[in-house]
């Protein structure tokens, strides 16, 4: 007995007729390979193939559960460099952005602050120069947008606040999300002000906080400094 | 919402984009719309399971995403992404290669009693448990894929020689296996 177990035939290739779909091909290449398949049952039942391919994606896998999923395993990846970690992160996310300096501030441990693992933020500028990290005592532009990021080191909850000269903002309270949080935002104000970020395994009331002395007990609180 | 001091920019996370970047929010949507089904139908190939299928082919994008340069500068990124793919499947179905035999010697009991010829992508899937690693991927070139052996050895940048050497070592080991002679593109 003779079993034939397949491999590329004369002008037959699946790999072909996919690049052609996917408008890989060009010139002569192109103009060949479509003029081979128009006439050839073997590619007609490759592109059938590839007709139940897209089929089986969008009934198994729609977009929105598979963008979801691949920005989540991102999110949960090893910590590499920063460059590493966070721009295919950005890319599946929605956000480009360049790297720059982690920045992240502690308090000083209190006995209702404590410091846990390593949960961090990480603030990102959209300003004139383009997307970059927000840099160590960096100036804040006017217009700028800030978007944060945290890393919640297995925390629940989490709050951030803008906290200006007399006057608190909530910028978040929910859940310690991993990842970047879902609205930018704009700091308008003049001076200096601190991002307080509060990351918590007991649900944080945002609004009873005006300084990282009220964070829960036990919670990470961590301080962005913003001057402009 | 503006609040003194604060203006929160609702959706505006997806505006924080570096220039020159292409749209971020449409380049999953294109590498999906362009690539993930046929990655995804590698997985279920390859692996047999779709639940397990589902997670290689997030695991592959993201692999993809942390690899964005290489699969730009492919000359095809059809053929890059689907050897990621493989060899992604491979390494899964690697660490359980004595459930993978098993699932070959059930095939080869099965065979004896056949009189219709096999899938032959199934047989060959299952045949992969037989070879070297690097045969393996070469195998699924040739055969599932069907690049010629000069395509592969330019896609891998093996020789032509060796790349011919590795097929018949595979071919080797599947008639030794199956007890048949075996025949296979233009080997």
């Amino acid at each position: 007995m003779n079993l034939d177990i397949g491999g590329p035939g004369p002008g037959c290739s699946s790999m072909r007729v996919r690049r052609l779909l996917a408008g890989e091909l060009t010139g002569v290449e192109k103009e060949r390979t479509e003029a081979h398949v128009a006439s050839c049952r073997r590619c007609a039942a490759v592109q059938e193939e590839l007709a139940a391919e897209r089929e089986a994606l969008r009934r198994d896998v729609p977009f929105p559960q598979f963008a979801a999923a691949v920005a989540e395993k991102l999110a949960h990846r090893p910590h590499r460099s920063f460059a590493a970690r966070w721009a295919p992160l950005a890319a599946a996310a929605g956000l480009a952005l360049v790297a720059g300096t982690l920045l992240v501030r502690r308090p000083a441990e209190t006995d209702t602050v404590r410091s846990k693992g390593a949960a961090s933020v990480q603030l990102f500028v959209r300003d004139q120069r383009g997307v970059h990290e927000l840099a160590p005592g960096g100036r804040v532009g006017e217009g700028a947008r800030l978007l944060l990021s945290l890393q919640p080191a297995g925390r629940k909850h989490a709050a951030a606040l803008l906290v200006e000269p007399g006057e608190t903002s909530v910028i978040y309270e929910g859940p310690a999300l991993n990842g970047t949080l879902p609205q930018a935002f704009e700091w308008t104000g003049s001076g200096v002000a601190t991002l307080l970020v509060v990351l918590s395994d007991t649900k944080v009331d945002a609004k009873s906080i005006r300084s990282a002395a009220d964070a829960p007990a036990g919670a990470d609180v961590l301080q962005v400094p913003l001057r402009r | 919402m503006n609040v003194r001091g604060l203006r929160v920019v609702v959706g505006g996370a997806g505006e924080i984009a570096a220039p020159g970047a292409p749209a971020p929010a449409g380049l999953l949507a294109e590498l999906y719309e362009k690539h993930a089904a046929g990655v995804y139908g590698r997985c279920r190939y390859l692996l047999k399971d779709e639940a397990e299928a589902k997670d290689a082919l997030q695991d592959v994008f993201v692999k993809v995403l942390g690899a964005l340069p290489e699969f730009r500068a492919a000359a095809s990124p059809t053929t890059w992404i689907l050897r990621i793919a493989t060899h992604h499947c491979l390494n899964l179905l690697r660490a359980r290669r004595a459930l993978w035999r098993d699932q070959l010697r059930m095939a080869q009991a099965g065979r004896r009693q056949e009189t219709e010829s096999p899938d032959r992508r199934e047989l060959v899937r299952l045949l992969l448990a037989l070879a070297s690693e690097e045969a393996q991927e070469i195998a699924v070139l040739y055969f599932v894929d069907e690049l010629t052996q000069a395509e592969i050895a330019q896609e891998t940048g093996r020789s032509l020689p060796t790349v011919r050497k590795r097929l018949r070592e595979f071919l080797a080991g599947a008639r030794e296996a199956l007890g048949v002679e075996l025949q296979g593109g233009d080997l």
